[in-house]
């Protein structure tokens, strides 16, 4: 059991995107989905200049904001310079 | 509170990363190899250097089991006598106490990377069977670098995965586990068989 869930991971590994989670920070969010943290530090109103490495849920926390919003707009802007991979044997309609 | 440790690795890097591993080493449900696998991944970002990774991991995670062999070594005889009453008796205390002797170092070695759920259990009983501290200390340091090398290299491979290959990773590690159990179980039956067989034969 415990050897075909390790292998289903393994093999949707590739094609699954790497959630957001609230530990996470700007840069290893950018480095996780290829994409640069300028970007994603203008996605959520921050300076890209500073390098903030503060967790996104302390960020939430410090703008009064939440950490859910935040993820979304993360995603929103990191689905604009990669649209989400197809698993195999999906078709396109 | 996994949430809390991972940001803080995230954030402060070494001096937090030894903090955590070191409490884990102890015994505290923490997500270790996540935790490993993250500061691969903060290797491959240039956030972290491998060689810091490897010693502010590898000393926690050695003076966490040391604590915990000192604990079980050097924690008196009252101690010693209260785990003989929850393991089943002084004699299967001594059993215990004679097995941790004669194969502790590979039980030792297995533990710090392979079995890793089952190491402060280990490291307890190496310090109640009085196994000698230095050969403990010489297999934990090799089992533990060999870990933290195996774990922080994987998250630098796939530093954009860590999440997918924590998942993978934890798996395999219970697999493991479950394997060791059921070997161990299977052993005890036979013996628990040929035992009662001969009994069956002496009466006979």
């Amino acid at each position: 059991m415990f050897g075909y869930r390790a292998g289903r991971h393994a093999h949707y590994m590739r094609w699954e995107n790497e959630p957001i989670r609230g530990w996470m920070s700007i840069p290893f969010i950018a480095h996780a989905h290829h994409v640069p943290p300028e970007t994603l530090y203008g996605a959520i109103g921050l300076d890209p200049q500073k390098k903030d490495r503060r967790p996104i849920r302390r960020i939430a926390r410090e703008a009064n904001r939440q950490t859910d919003d935040l993820i979304r707009q993360l995603d929103a802007a990191i689905s604009q310079i990669h649209p989400h991979p197809k698993p195999p044997g999906s078709k396109d309609h | 509170m996994r949430e809390l440790l991972l940001a803080a690795v995230a954030q402060y890097g070494s001096p937090a990363l030894f903090g955590v591993v070191m409490i884990a080493s102890l015994g505290a449900p923490l997500p270790i190899v996540l935790v490993l696998i993250v500061t691969g991944s903060l290797t491959a970002q240039g956030a972290m250097s491998f060689g810091t990774a490897l010693l502010a991991a590898g000393t926690g995670s050695i003076a966490g089991d040391m604590a915990g062999y000192a604990i079980g070594r050097w924690g008196g005889s009252a101690a010693i006598a209260r785990f003989a009453h929850l393991m089943g008796g002084s004699e299967k205390m001594e059993g215990i106490q004679n097995r941790g002797r004669r194969r502790g170092g590979l039980h030792i070695f297995l533990t710090r990377w392979l079995l890793c759920p089952l190491s402060p259990f280990v490291n307890l009983v190496s310090g109640i069977a009085g196994y000698p501290w230095l050969a403990f200390l010489a297999w934990d340091t090799i089992g533990v670098l060999l870990k933290v090398a195996i774990y922080v290299w994987l998250g630098n491979r796939f530093s954009d995965r860590v999440v997918a290959l924590d998942s993978v990773l934890g798996n395999i590690t219970w697999g493991f586990l479950a394997l060791f159990v059921a070997v161990y179980i299977g052993r005890a039956l036979v013996k628990y068989k040929r035992t009662t067989d001969y009994q069956k034969r002496l009466a006979g």
